[in-house]
């Protein structure tokens, strides 16, 4: 639009035709909501979306847990026979549940175990780190655009490039080494001894994923009213106390939509992991999808309903999770409201 | 305990000069308004005050005692915030306590102050719910009783009325007024409406563009104006300003032409002005009626004609083209396109030179 307002030439023509596109699209539309009604229009829109939805996720799933009630390595559904739960009870076909050894599939649990020990660290890592970065780039500091946009950039990375250049970092022959080697220090293993690597494959995945959630806490922080911050300089209070009284309760909110997604995101760990380690080693660094994936495609014996299994039994996790976030947005919606 | 002196206060933000040196003395106890249009500088002077910002340069006492340096919170002064400020997630009783939890008051003492600031301000039966819970008017209280517990030598009310309705903000104005009478404590507030400039304060400091136009009580700055800008801004509908000549001064006052060549006498010997200075002549609208048959007044003709029951506000215009907006008391049949004169009392005039300084004399 010109500054005086006016549309120019070009733009009063598109609007024209603009207007005719939708004076003949206006007449089967109108036509199709006297027959359906209101409520039936809502669902002539929603259609494209729920048959996307249906085809790429609903469909899928229901196939998935087909498959995992039936045996055998054949890939095509027909080829197979239907075993009912027994993918399942091999699953659960334990001595004692805390010991994997024990379990008929102790990579599984293996990998579960992994996974839960990752869960745990990586999110609880991430979300201080994320807490932290967030606190210094809403400060006043020099640079502050380019550091938030530093702090982004391993967001942007394919999980596949991040976990080549992390591997590159700290191969035996690695930047690493080369480094601690030109302080006169020892070079060490770092992804081929247990702990080192599985920190390391921890390490990586705060690097790729802090920025993200870094960016949430800061919208949470930047939509504290700096009054509330005067008012508590008014009142004398330390700069620990404004932070445990006043920042934390009120960023509340967006923790826990951080610790969600973040919980869910870090149940789902693979690829950068598996670029990074392959898993190894041994099986120190497993995780749960790279077990479903190795089941199910990547080994010689492969048991695709076993893998299915799996991946329902891990899809439960996950919707336990994202209920636990809707509850949460919910129960801050509601906050929100008062 | 209580008395605030500001000399020569500057504030820059960059290049950007906000303040240009403030001299202000407030008395203890004094109820000083800030006031001004937006943008004046008025809530970056409380500010300053406040210790929230560091002024540029320039001297804040409180008590005698120098506290430029001095953190906000050792100045012995609360603040009102427009926006109320109270933390969301904690209950009021919380609220209140907040800062004096942070001076590690003992809890009997916390509790006591408590208590008697909700009796003070009725806040009582709302202690255990949080902010969200409550209605305007309600926060509002709240947040002045979080000042009121800190026994502060001064209060700094920065526009706390601001985000209320018209009706509750007459009653809370009122309020305000029986709790300056109550503490007795110095209160600064800042204001862009000069009508709760003029109801509260004991002297009203008038700013524009960071500069200090005219200190006074409200009835000084209404009846005698410093310059053109306070005369417009204090009183309202605003001041008239129609154009006039200087016919000469004499011992009956200061001879004047007005536009439509009537010759009128203020009854005040005009300050250094010379026969044939224009003028700019100020009169309120309140201080017009409509004239009688043959006598003389301010021609103008009628644009709208709002009745108001008790008055009628006439919006007009005189030949000149300037407008000229009358408040005449009770009901008068008038209306739109009409041309008639307003009389007023010379006395009632007030002269500005072209720089708009007041030149009508005492």
């Amino acid at each position: 639009m010109k500054a005086n307002g006016l549309l120019s030439a070009s733009q009063t023509a598109l609007m024209a035709v603009v207007a005719r596109v939708m004076g003949i699209i206006d007449v089967p539309l109108r036509y199709l909501q006297r027959k359906t009604g209101q409520s039936g229009m809502a669902a002539f829109f929603l259609a494209p979306n729920m048959a996307i939805f249906a085809v790429f996720v609903l469909v899928p799933f229901v196939i998935n847990f087909v498959y995992s009630l039936t045996g055998g390595s054949a890939i095509f559904l027909s080829d197979r026979s239907f075993v009912g739960a027994q993918q399942y009870s091999e699953i659960f076909a334990c001595g004692n549940y805390l010991d994997p050894n024990s379990c008929k599939q102790d990579v599984f649990w293996i990998a579960a175990g992994n996974t839960a020990a990752f869960v745990v660290l990586q999110v609880s890592l991430m979300i201080v780190a994320a807490l932290i970065t967030a606190l210094i780039l809403n400060r006043e500091i020099i640079g502050r655009s380019f550091w938030r946009a530093v702090f982004f950039f391993p967001v942007l990375l394919s999980p596949v490039v991040t976990g080549l250049i992390w591997r590159w970092i700290f191969q035996r022959q690695g930047v690493l080494n080369a480094v601690m080697q030109g302080l006169g220090l020892e070079p060490h293993d770092w992804l081929t001894e247990r702990n080192s690597a599985f920190f390391a494959s921890i390490g990586v995945s705060i690097w790729a994923h802090v920025g993200f959630y870094t960016l949430i806490l800061l919208a949470g922080l930047q939509a504290i009213p700096k009054d509330l911050y005067e008012a508590a300089q008014m009142d004398g209070t330390s700069r620990q106390r404004v932070f445990w009284r006043i920042t934390l309760p009120l960023l509340m909110p967006n923790l826990i939509v951080v610790l969600v997604l973040a919980l869910i995101k870090a149940v789902q760990i693979f690829d950068e992991a598996f670029v990074l380690t392959h898993g190894g080693p041994g099986t120190s660094t497993m995780y749960l999808v790279q077990y479903i994936y190795e089941t199910g495609f990547a080994s010689e014996l492969r048991n695709p309903g076993l893998a299915a299994a799996a991946s329902i039994l891990m899809g439960a996790v996950l919707v336990v999770l994202t209920l636990a976030q809707m509850a949460a947005s919910r129960k801050n919606e509601k906050k929100g409201a008062r | 305990m209580g008395r605030i002196t500001l000399e020569k206060v500057t504030k820059s933000f960059g290049a950007v000069d906000v303040l240009h040196g403030i001299d202000l003395d407030i008395r203890e106890g004094e109820f000083v308004v800030f006031v001004g249009p937006s943008g004046c500088g008025k809530s970056t002077l409380l500010r300053q005050i406040a210790g929230l910002d560091k002024p540029t340069s320039g001297e804040i006492r409180i008590d005698g005692a120098l506290v430029n340096d001095v953190p906000a919170s050792d100045r012995g002064l609360a603040m009102v915030f427009q926006s109320y400020a109270l933390y969301p997630h904690m209950s009021v009783r919380q609220n209140l306590a907040f800062g004096l939890e942070n001076a590690r008051m003992p809890k009997a003492e916390i509790d006591a102050r408590i208590a008697e600031a909700a009796r003070m301000l009725e806040i009582g039966d709302y202690l255990e719910r949080r902010p969200g819970q409550l209605s305007g008017g309600q926060r509002q209280r709240v947040a002045i009783g979080r000042a009121i517990v800190r026994n502060p030598t001064a209060f700094l009310l920065d526009e706390p009325l601001s985000n209320l309705d018209a009706e509750l903000r007459i009653s809370m104005r009122a309020e305000l007024a029986a709790l300056h009478a109550r503490l007795k404590t110095t209160m600064i507030y800042v204001t862009h409406d000069q009508i709760e400039a003029m109801t509260l304060a004991d002297r009203i400091v008038v700013l524009r563009k960071g500069r200090v136009e005219q200190i006074g009580s409200p009835l000084e700055l209404y009846n005698r104006p410093a310059n053109r800008f306070v005369a417009g801004f204090i009183g309202a509908p605003s001041m008239n300003f129609l154009s006039g000549q200087i016919e000469g001064v004499s011992e009956a006052g200061t001879m004047l032409r007005l536009f439509d060549g009537e010759i009128v006498t203020v009854p005040r010997r005009a300050d250094a002005v010379q026969a044939g200075q224009n003028v700019s002549v100020g009169l309120r609208p309140q201080h017009m009626r409509v004239a009688h048959e043959g006598e003389n007044g301010v021609p103008v003709t009628i644009d709208m004609v709002e009745a108001l029951g008790s008055e009628t506000v006439v919006h007009a215009h005189a030949s000149t083209g300037e407008p000229v907006l009358a408040v005449l008391q009770g009901q008068h049949n008038l209306s739109r396109g009409e041309s008639l004169k307003f009389a007023f009392n010379p006395a009632d005039l007030h002269l500005f030179d072209n720089n708009g300084v007041r030149v009508s004399g005492t």
